[in-house]
């Protein structure tokens, strides 16, 4: 491949610009196409839908050449990537930024279209590719890059670092200056969750484009029947893509992070979530109009408010609107106006259509029974918008907070879990009533003898997890008891189908994934327990019995959730382990500097003994000369019942490295005062065995030795020499040093003697001051070393996290369930043409 | 009117109230240390002070240092929890907790750092206890 020039980014550019123009051309033909039924017009349409996604094509495929080649006078390569970046890593870079990821995102969009092309009928097939063209032009517009006077609209993936920094002085000085480097992408963005992360989501976001589509074509066309039955297949796709995409995300969370859990409400979380809840609020509608022919509205509603969510989301977290009032740091690209009218058109013409037809919209002739599958599958669905309304309301805080103050702040979190566990409830308790009756016509007498054996299971699994789990919560017992309720009763469902018509289980199937998923949640985040010695417990306990005040004797209210473990002391934690701290590796060969420190974890009731292996390493896309600065890199430890998750939040190593920085800045060449060696005494404490290096000295205590006792005074009681090996590797040197430790009684006193000892040649001393018979160590106080020896420690944050595994499983289980769903229902639709 | 329908109005305007009640209770407002001193939890938005000394104590297993608010006061804040990562990149932080006699302890700390990452993925939220 020869190496690009500075042509490319300019034909990038206008390949991007030309695909934008070339969608509006397809705009155009298929509007004509729509409303005349002209299938000339259609075709029209159709090839330049072709060409445009062709452009696209090759554009992308500069910018990753541009990205493998590392021309880092494109602001995209020099931001995003740099020399020592891994291959795979440069893919994800290369939708690692806005831009790059737009162009993803239409990839995807495009790619689907062809697929619409085929397989949509008439009279649908027109409108929805005229729609989908309208949001790939929309999502065009963001990366086109054009300049009128002040004016720019979009951001290029294509520009230099010339145009991006203008005012840079370096670029003053030389307008054709090309850095050697890029600064790299970010290092916690280096894991395999997050490179299959994006193309996950976007496929996602670019699926959930087609049930909006179809809803306005079947609004334009007056047909509001037909079109669910090929965009349920669609809508189920893109929910089991988003669900998979956010249980990567969460999962690269817990795995990664250090706030040591899979969810915390963050609006780049919810911005997946809620279009996923009102997707399935719309999946959930769509299944009973397909069944009953009702509930058309509610349909066209959600399809149409899934895909709002969608850009309202993205509107939120591109906008830069969270980064004004909050410190969610999300970068402005100038898209702010673009991305505000795509939201309000998307909203404008889906909402105004809606409205447009309302009166003529069908109605169910008689309401439903509340005992039928009808009233229960459409009120699971107004609980899930609704828990869909409530997340975006607080996501919303930047704005919406305006009605109550100037300055509004994020809500707390308890804001959302005190919204979402009543409405998780009361969905789980229909989900049960909804798929008995899906199936089966019930009356409320027969309804509630088939539902007492899964009620009984449901109470006896719920009584026992009170008594194992020492629930005491009666919120957490109500919730317990929906949860198992939706296990035991839909999978009882699961039985009976699995029998009679295996290929309709996916929906109960999701259905005990969600009762799954519920169970897990409660049971990882309520009793997630900090692992911590006895000291620190009764430290805590006293902190909550009040009983702690601080320097300034206020009462402590925080209680301590962290320890620290010295090099080879074990410490006992929670009663139940022995941890101790073994020692740490550096290396530099996934990342340069990285310590992996060693943590030896043995049960107290024996068993065998288990590693654990967090890891630290200095950031280089934010490291300065001098400013290191620290990531952890967590390790956790997955079981059954109970994740072990832990990590180093600091340690001896990091502490010498931030002082040798520091010391390094101290602008005072010529006094510098800190060689100069310092002559005051250190106690260092040697076990048995121990080897110590301090000061270009290696000390090893190798043994204990009875002394000679003809020289002491008669009424000695203890003598023994320590035998201390000093090596000074610098000059080769190794010396033998036996120093003294004797007690002697007098006038019915004891007296220590322990004379110094000096190294010969040098002007350090030794004294063996102290002896420790219970762990078998003793203290040398050394005189004249220039160094002052410092222990080897980490500071560990540990917890325990119960049944974290249970929230895995319960979300393959919805996944497994929605794939069940696609291949049935696409499966039906294949058929029918 | 149907009964119905009223009976659904007054559901939805009843819900809608109780959510944008508490919504608004959730939410605080940012403010300064002058202010905060009158408040049980405050949000104060800030720079570090890096003329003073600050750092993590293995004694008291807290990390303290000095911040300004945006009226230009400069505080010490206490933090019972490990130094953040990125602390010193941070180019604006929010301590959220209350004031104690001049001192702000902190119970959870959030840090805007210049962010070069800009795509949609959680590794934007830099919760201190997150990082």
């Amino acid at each position: 491949m020869p190496e690009l020039g500075p042509a490319a980014g300019i034909i990038g550019k206008w390949l991007i610009s030309g695909s934008f123009l070339v969608s509006i051309a397809a705009l155009v033909s298929y509007f004509f196409a729509s409303r005349n039924d002209d299938a000339k017009k259609l075709k029209i349409g159709n090839w330049l839908f072709v060409l445009k996604g062709t452009l696209l094509i090759f554009a992308s495929a500069i910018l990753v050449i541009l990205l493998f080649q590392h021309q880092f006078q494109y602001y995209y390569v020099f931001n995003y990537t740099s020399l020592d970046l891994a291959p795979k890593y440069i893919w994800s870079a290369f939708y690692g930024g806005q831009e790059g990821s737009f162009m993803l995102w239409i990839f995807f969009s495009w790619v689907i279209g062809l697929g619409l092309m085929k397989w949509t009928r008439a009279p649908y097939k027109a409108p929805v590719l005229f729609f989908l063209t309208l949001t790939q032009a929309f999502l065009l517009i963001m990366i086109v890059g054009w300049h009128f006077g002040d004016l720019s609209i979009g951001a290029s993936p294509f520009r230099t670092i010339a145009e991006e920094m203008p005012n840079a002085p370096f670029l003053q000085a030389n307008p054709d200056f090309v850095p050697v480097d890029g600064t790299g992408l970010n290092d916690l963005l280096k894991s395999p969750w997050m490179m299959i992360h994006p193309p996950i989501l976007f496929l996602g976001f670019a699926m959930m484009t087609i049930p909006y589509c179809f809803a306005m074509a079947a609004l334009w066309k007056r047909k509001y029947n037909e079109w669910i039955g090929p965009a349920l297949p669609w809508t189920l796709g893109s929910n089991l893509s988003l669900l998979t995409a956010i249980f990567l995300g969460a999962y690269w969370a817990y795995v990664t992070l250090s706030f040591g859990g899979f969810w915390a409400w963050d609006p780049v979380e919810n911005a997946s979530l809620v279009p996923w809840l009102i997707g399935t609020a719309g999946i959930h509608t769509m299944i009973i109009q397909r069944k009953s022919s009702v509930a058309q509205k509610s349909s066209l509603l959600f399809a149409i408010l899934a895909y709002v969510a969608i850009v309202y989301e993205t509107f939120l977290t591109r906008s830069g609107i969270l980064s004004d009032s909050s410190v969610h740091s999300f970068v402005d690209l100038g898209l702010y106006n673009l991305l505000l009218i795509f939201m309000f058109v998307i909203t404008g013409v889906g909402m105004g259509m809606f409205f447009w037809r309302y009166k003529e919209l069908p109605s169910p002739d008689k309401e439903s029974r509340i005992l039928s599958r009808e009233f229960m599958t459409f009120t699971g669905a107004v609980m899930l918008f609704v828990l869909g309304l409530v997340i975006i309301l607080g996501t919303s805080s930047p704005i919406l907070g305006l009605l109550f103050n100037e300055n509004p702040t994020p809500p707390e979190i308890s804001f959302y879990n005190d919204w979402s566990m009543p409405l998780a409830i009361l969905m789980a308790l229909l989900t049960v009533l909804g798929q008995f009756l899906f199936w089966k016509r019930y009356s409320t007498e027969s309804l509630a003898s088939a539902l007492i054996y899964p009620l009984l299971v449901t109470s006896i699994a719920t009584i026992a997890t009170i008594i194992i789990g020492n629930v005491r919560d009666a919120y957490y017992m109500l919730y317990l008891f929906a949860a198992y309720f939706a296990i035991v009763g839909n999978s009882w469902v699961v039985f009976r189908l699995a029998v009679q018509k295996p290929k309709l289980i996916g929906g109960s199937l999701t259905h005990v994934g969600f009762g799954m998923l519920l169970i897990g949640i409660l049971a990882s985040s309520a009793y997630n327990s900090p692992l911590l010695d006895a000291n620190t417990r009764n430290y805590n306990a006293a902190v909550e019995r009040g009983e702690v005040t601080d320097e300034q004797g206020f009462k402590k209210t925080q209680t301590v959730n962290m320890l620290i473990l010295d090099l080879n002391e074990p410490t006992i934690i929670n009663d139940k382990y022995i941890v101790t701290y073994e020692g740490y590796d550096i290396s530099d060969q996934n990342r340069p500097g990285q310590q992996t420190y060693k943590i030896r974890f043995q049960s107290i009731d024996g068993g065998k003994p288990f590693y654990m292996y967090p890891e630290a390493y200095p950031m280089l896309t934010t490291s300065r000369a001098d400013n290191v600065n620290w990531a952890v890199d967590p390790d956790v430890r997955t079981g059954l019942f109970s994740d072990i998750y832990l990590y180093v939040a600091g340690s001896s190593f990091i502490e010498q490295r931030n002082n040798q920085v520091r010391k390094q800045n101290l602008v005072q060449p010529a006094s510098d005062t800190e060689a100069i060696s310092d002559t005051t005494s250190q106690n260092i404490k040697f076990k048995r065995g121990e080897t110590i290096e301090v000061g270009g000295f290696v000390f090893t205590f190798s043994n204990y030795i009875q002394a000679d006792t003809t020289n002491l005074p008669p009424r000695t009681s203890i003598a023994i020499r320590a035998q201390l090996q000093v090596r000074h590797p610098a000059s080769g040197q190794e010396f033998l040093i036996e120093p003294l430790f004797a007690v002697f009684r007098d006038d019915e006193q004891s007296y220590v003697y322990s004379p110094p000892v000096n190294l010969s040649g040098y002007d350090i001393s030794f004294q063996f001051s102290k002896v420790n018979p219970g762990d078998d160590s003793i203290e040398i106080t050394i005189t004249g070393l220039d160094e002052v020896y410092q222990d080897e420690w980490i500071l560990v944050v540990a917890e325990k996290k119960p049944f974290i595994s249970i929230v895995w499983a319960g979300t393959f289980l919805l996944m497994g369930g929605f794939s069940i769903s696609i291949f049935r229902h696409w499966g039906r639709e294949k058929a029918k043409s | 009117m149907k009964p119905k329908l009223v009976l659904g109005i007054i559901a939805i305007i009843a819900f809608t109230s109780l959510l944008m009640m508490n919504f608004s209770e959730s939410i605080s407002t940012y403010t300064d240390f002058e202010t905060a001193s009158e408040m049980k939890s405050a949000h104060v938005p800030g720079t570090w002070d890096n003329t003073q000394e600050y750092g993590f104590s293995k004694e008291t297993m807290e990390f303290t240092f000095y911040m300004k608010d945006e009226a230009g006061e400069v505080r010490r804040v206490i933090y019972p929890r490990p130094k953040p990562n990125n602390f010193e990149e941070a180019d604006r932080l929010v301590v959220i907790g209350e004031m104690r006699n001049n001192v702000f302890y902190a119970s959870e700390m959030l840090m805007k750092c210049p962010s070069k990452y800009n795509n949609a993925d959680p590794s934007e939220y830099t919760k201190a206890s997150e990082s």
